[in-house]
């Protein structure tokens, strides 16, 4: 009826007032999304102490060379051992409780995903349901009881008690991994019962090696949480600061006493964690996209 | 209507239809919930009938092994030639007699004290523990000391090992009726002329018929030591006068009955108006926490995901950079960046514009923490959104494409749908995740702005937050149980409904 | 009643003294004897024998020094107990970690002995602010002795999680300190701690460039209308409970704290006056006063502004002081007592909270003559002088305070000029207080304007007055 070329470039054209409009919002959104940090990069940067304008009026390394080697307000030099804010031990300790508890978290993730997915058993609707229920009790109302359960466990103010912390509620995160095992066609397992395996090495044969992008997902949640919690650690590790994590550790930076004094030497900090787990974010996104295109098998 | 009828609807049809049927099913599935909750106790005492019967019939038709499990465990088995799992029953019984007479039965003893003196002039009746802290001076310098510090009964402890103890037995006791059962089963398979399982082969069947056993097993004791034990250690709290002025081993505490709901309620006037107000708020709070990310990190994850958008790693890791940073330092940061001398707010007064109380007005306040949640969120979403955008199967838009969709109508037939469905126990999740949402509150407002009338809390304090504060700032350890329960109460409720009403639940096959 | 049991304490010690000099064996094995033993005579000889500066708050003074070997041997007996090894913790504010290592330092080199050996761990992680709340977490896993703010004494008396100072020490801090300062660490005539410094009040800070004399500073609607003018402001967190309490004690509420009770009377004519005040006052927010901390939960608005030049003034203490004086130079800090404000129609000296920073010993510790004995050394004249020359924090003691730097201390001057007008924590407030939210109605006003109904404002009144009632 019409001109289908005259269409086509009104089509193409409109499209494309689509697709810059899309970039101008992203744009925009970036920006926004971004300031908080680049801010946050700056005041780590800068030589003004407690910040109140955007941009600082003086540079300096200062604040990152502090985290390893302080000094108190006349210019001594802090002994390793009387550092107030031991930053690179926090930090140890941050990687041995999110490596642990990555490695049990997933685990356990999988196993009850797995088990509520795929296998059919009596119970499995009555747990199910309890799980939803437990799962709904905020995390910290019995934090006290549990920090008594540690005490009767030696654990005590341990790097160990946070690493049960976090993973002993892992199973009930099991949500997002049933729903991927979910998707994976029965069928599989159908084919693989009567080649004569059995559940265990359907799970490990079959299951385990089409689930990689959501076991890089969970490894990837388990691992960051213990870098942001500061609830728990505050809670169990009271005046242990040889065992702070690195949430706990930055957040004393900024008490009330040491505010004026250590909040630059925070942000450099919080830059120094954030990068490494931004990098792993990345890496880890760009495999978890193709994982997730690569992996499931549609039915 | 099924979910390809339901696919063929417009957007806009789909969406009416989903908030009716949500508002249509919400008396349906609270009464679905009282049914259930009817079903459950009738089906826990139809099940504790048939089990006494069971119990009883076993017995009567029991041979000397069966009749014997009755009272050593795995007798039954080993008599039958089950030795290995014989022995073992016997070993739980052992085990759990031994934890019982060294240590179990003390505590249920204690959890109920009559006449113990816990202050100089005070004896109370239903005191947890016995042996109250005695205080003594010392003749020289006149110390004051607690002279029993290693034996006293600190009632935390008390409550602890009693809950602990209750939670043993009963799984003492369903080993035990398995023990029965398994003897009895054992017999009849002779009778039969059979021989039984062997131990070996008994346990090969945990990698197979009962691999789910073998998979539960860890996570399910993990949950119960670590988190079903301290949330009933906690629900039973609600029920004592545990507060600064009873604290142990200082001090001692027993048990008041439903004081607190009482207070919480209707009769303590400024704890039950404060609780009103964090409720509301805590709701409209959820409400919006959770649909802004979700809708704003759906229409993200489209734009960045959209065909022609170039550039799809760059946008993703910008907005990523800000998930990875840990949340409590960008919340501070916003905090300080916030703040009614901030930098945000000295460069509007520098270009001659007013302040924005952003986070000191009680109004004000709850914009930001909602608007702040978003730039908190909204990646999230986005990832989460755009891991699903790879997975909706090629094929679907192919043929929609072949029938003449456009781009719009395969968003709207295809994609929403799609995301939608699959992410509706996401959005409860979320939902929930967000009544119990305490980095944003806590570490951006610390609840306030706090006027008078509000009981230990501030205008943007949510019950979690409040919790939180009873419990590690004025010590009203019960108080806060309490609110834990209702936090409960309310996400428990909530989510039910939704998800006896959404699809997902009872459909969470259909997309294989 | 308290004092006598006290004097009967004395006199028992005095006589024991006695006893284990004559007989030379350990004072456990002679204790029933001895005390009941213990006559007048002695008790008035030691009395002789201390330098009669014992007052009616306390008992008899009693010579530490001569105690040494007496501590000493209890000290083994306690150590004992753990395989010969006190294993302490201590708890202080992490700038002050080093100056308190020292002095436990002397501490050891002091109360070392044979069969025992000191094994204190100096943790920097709760300072004073927070100590008591985290004692109160979970007593027995909290630090033998700690450094706490008044302000929590009365919640650790009220869990028990606190230990009462014994007469040996009481009576020398008696002896050493005003009565203003005994007051503030006891509760129903108990002492329950060692005062350590005398500076967690509040007083005025201000820049001597926009307030080149002391009459400038004598008045707060003057103050801020001069800061006004030169574009700058006077900073009053009135949305603070503790500060604001000096437009309370001011216009006469009763605020008071005794026998675990409190007592206000802020639904009152007084009350209404003082919100008045404050909304007068608050009227000018934005334009020469800040009366919030901004939402930031702290004081880093202080030495922000002090150093952007947006602040002429502040009420805060001692802590902000070296903040202070780093943002505008030393030479042009002045410090002087609160100004007056106006309430009811008249000019009416503000008062204040004389805070006081205490060091506490566990009531569950495993040592707990050590840890008292350690409290008390920390807080002793010459700790404290020493606290002063490393720290700049001002001390309690009477005779530290006759030091000649500290003497010239401008902030020593406005605390002591601030002092009749100031109140003791611990006798003031209690838990329940810091629960009501007095703070938040401040900041209701401030973030108002003072643009609030009279009915409104009697209404906040009662609801505080009933939330404390209750």
């Amino acid at each position: 009826m019409t001109n289908t070329s005259s269409m086509q470039t009104g089509y193409a054209a409109k499209k494309k007032a689509v697709n810059t409009l899309i970039y101008v919002i992203l744009s925009i959104m970036v920006l926004i999304w971004i300031f908080p940090i680049v801010w946050l990069v700056l005041a780590s940067f800068s030589g003004d102490g407690i910040t109140t304008g955007l941009v600082p009026t003086k540079f300096t390394f200062d604040n990152y060379i502090r985290l390893a080697q302080d000094h108190d307000k006349d210019g001594h030099v802090y002994a390793p051992e009387d550092m107030p804010f031991p930053y690179f031990k926090w930090i140890l300790n941050t990687f041995i409780v999110a490596v642990l508890s990555c490695v049990i978290s997933t685990l356990i993730i999988l196993m009850v995903s797995y088990a509520f997915s795929r296998l059919r058993f009596k119970s499995r609707k009555t747990f199910l349901n309890l799980g939803l229920i437990l799962g709904m009790f905020p995390g910290f109302m019995s934090m006290a009881a549990t920090y008594n359960i540690m005490e009767i466990f030696g654990l005590k103010q341990n790097l160990f008690a946070l690493v049960i912390v976090y993973s002993a509620g892992a199973g009930l995160g099991y949500q997002v991994a049933k729903g991927f095992f979910d998707t994976i066609p029965r069928s599989l397992d159908e084919a693989a019962k009567i080649d004569g395996a059995t559940r265990n090495q359907i799970f490990w044969i079959i299951i385990l090696p089409l689930s990689k992008p959501i076991i890089v997902y969970t490894a990837l949640t388990t691992f960051i949480g213990p870098w942001a919690d500061y609830i728990f650690v505050s809670y169990f590790m009271k005046d242990n600061s040889d065992s702070y994590t690195i949430a706990l550790g930055l957040y004393r930076m900024i008490g009330q006493e040491t505010m004026n004094e250590y909040f630059t030497v925070f942000c450099a900090g919080a830059v120094l964690i954030a990068i490494p787990i931004t990098i792993l974010f990345v890496i880890m996104q760009r495999f978890y996209v193709a994982g997730v295109t690569g992996g499931a098998v549609k039915g | 209507m099924d979910f390809l009828d339901y696919a063929q609807l417009t957007t806009g049809q789909k969406i009416s239809y989903k908030i009716k049927s949500f508002f249509t099913g919400i008396p349906g599935a609270i009464a679905a919930i009282f049914a259930a909750i009817g079903r459950f106790f009738k089906g826990i005492f139809t099940w504790i009938g048939k089990g006494i019967g069971g119990y009883g019939s076993r017995f009567a038709k029991g041979d000397a092994g069966t009749k014997a499990s009755y009272l050593i465990m795995g007798a039954g088995n080993i008599l039958h030639g089950q030795i290995g799992k014989g022995l073992c029953f016997l070993a739980v019984e052992v085990a759990y007699f031994m934890f019982m007479i060294n240590f179990g039965w003390s505590y249920i003893t204690k959890i109920y004290g009559m006449n113990v003196q816990v202050d100089d002039n005070t004896i109370v009746s239903g005191v947890i523990g016995t042996q109250p802290p005695i205080y003594d001076v010392d003749p020289l310098f006149g110390a004051k000391t607690v002279t029993n510090l290693d034996t006293l009964d600190d009632s935390n402890k008390v409550l602890l090992f009693f809950v602990m103890t209750i939670i043993v037995s009963i799984a003492f006791f369903a080993v035990y009726i398995t023990n029965t059962k398994s003897a009895f089963a054992t017999q009849e398979i002779i009778a039969e002329g059979k021989k039984p399982i062997g131990f070996i082969d008994e346990l090969k069947m945990f990698l197979d018929e009962r691999f789910h056993v073998t998979m539960l097993i860890i996570p399910v004791l993990g949950l119960l030591v670590f988190t079903v034990l301290p949330i009933i250690f906690t629900i039973f709290m609600a029920f004592t006068n545990y507060d600064k002025e009873h604290q142990p081993p200082g001090n001692m505490y027993w048990w008041v009955g439903f004081k607190n709901f009482a207070d919480v309620f209707y009769s303590n006037p400024d704890k039950s108006a404060t609780f009103g107000k964090i409720l509301v708020w805590t709701l409209v709070w959820a409400v919006f926490a959770t649909f802004t990310n979700y809708i704003f990190g759906i229409i993200l994850a489209l734009m960045i995901n959209k065909k022609e958008i170039k550039f799809k790693a760059f946008w993703r890791t910008m907005f990523v950079v800000t998930a990875a940073v840990p949340q409590f330092v960008t919340l501070l940061i916003c905090k300080l960046l916030l703040a009614d001398g901030g930098p945000i707010n000295t460069t509007l007064m520098s270009m001659g514009m007013n302040a924005i109380p952003f986070l000191s007005n009680a109004d004000y306040a709850r914009v930001t923490v909602i608007v702040v949640n978003m730039w908190v969120g909204i990646p999230y979403t986005m990832l989460i959104t755009s891991g699903l955008l790879m997975n909706i199967p090629e094929d679907l838009y192919e043929s929609a494409r072949i029938d003449g969709a456009n781009a719009f109508q395969q968003f709207t037939k295809i994609t929403f749908p799609y995301i939608f469905f699959v992410t509706t126990p996401y959005l409860i999740t979320t939902f929930v995740g967000n009544i119990n949402n305490f980095n944003v509150i806590y570490f951006l407002t610390g609840g306030g702005p706090s006027p008078a009338s509000y009981y230990k809390a501030g205008q943007t304090d949510l019950l979690v937050t409040w919790l939180y504060k009873l419990t590690t700032v004025s010590s009203d350890f019960n108080l806060a149980a309490v609110i834990g329960i209702i936090v409960f109460v309310i996400c428990a409720a909530g989510s039910l409904i939704t998800f006896n009403m959404s699809k997902a639940s009872k459909n969470e096959e259909e997309f294989s | 009643m308290v004092s006598k049991t006290k004097r009967v304490l004395a006199m028992i010690l005095t006589g024991m003294m006695a006893a284990s000099a004559l007989a030379g064996c350990t004072p456990t094995e002679t204790t029933e004897g001895g005390g009941t033993n213990s006559t007048a005579a002695s008790a008035t000889e030691s009395a002789a024998a201390g330098d009669g500066a014992s007052k009616a708050a306390g008992g008899e003074v009693q010579d530490i020094e001569a105690m040494t070997d007496n501590i000493k041997a209890k000290m083994k007996e306690e150590a004992a107990a753990t395989g010969g090894k006190i294993s302490l913790t201590f708890w202080c504010a992490s700038d002050d970690r080093k100056f308190e290592k020292s002095r436990i330092e002397e501490f050891k080199k002091k109360y070392g002995g044979d069969g025992y050996e000191f094994d204190i761990s100096v943790k920097a992680a709760f300072g004073e602010g927070e100590a008591g709340g985290k004692i109160l977490e979970s007593p027995k896993d909290g630090a033998d002795v700690f450094n706490f703010a008044d302000d929590q004494l009365s919640t650790l008396v009220e869990s028990k999680a606190i230990a009462p100072v014994i007469e040996l020490f009481n009576s020398n801090v008696v002896a050493n300190n005003s009565e203003e300062t005994v007051s503030a660490y006891q509760i129903d005539g108990v002492p329950y701690a060692f005062p350590k410094t005398s500076d967690n009040g509040y007083f005025l800070y201000y820049d001597k460039r926009v307030y080149p004399t002391e009459a400038d500073v004598a008045n707060l609607d003057d103050m801020i209308k001069k800061a006004a003018e030169n574009n700058k402001n006077v900073y009053f967190n009135i949305g603070n409970g503790w500060y604001n309490a000096a437009f309370y004690f001011s216009a006469g509420v009763t605020i008071k704290y005794e026998n675990g009770k409190q007592t206000t009377t802020f639904n009152t004519d007084e009350g209404f006056n003082a919100a008045k005040a404050m909304c007068h006052v608050a009227e000018n927010a934005g334009k020469g006063f800040v009366g919030t901390d901004g939402g930031s939960g702290d004081n880093s608005a202080v030495a922000k502004g002090f150093k952007d030049g947006s602040l002429a003034a502040a009420v805060i203490g001692t802590w902000e002081g070296p903040a202070i004086k780093e943002a505008i130079g030393a030479d042009n800090v002045g410090a002087a007592k609160l100004p007056t404000a106006l309430i009811a129609g008249e000019q009416k000296q503000l008062h204040s909270f004389g805070g006081y920073k205490l060091i506490g010993v566990n009531q569950f510790t495993k040592y707990p003559v050590t840890s008292q004995t350690l409290a008390y050394f920390l807080s002793n004249t010459e700790s404290q002088i020493a606290r002063y020359k490393e720290r700049g924090l001002i001390p309690t003691d009477l005779k530290a305070l006759e030091d000649k730097d500290i003497q010239s201390d401008p902030a020593r001057k406005a605390i002591s000029d601030q002092q009749p007008f100031s109140h003791g924590q611990g006798s003031s407030v209690g838990g329940k207080y810091w629960s009501t939210n007095v703070g938040g109605f401040g900041g209701e006003i401030v973030t108002k304007k003072g643009k609030i109904s009279d009915d409104e404002l009697k209404k906040s009144l009662q609801s505080i007055q009933t939330q404390i009632d209750t």
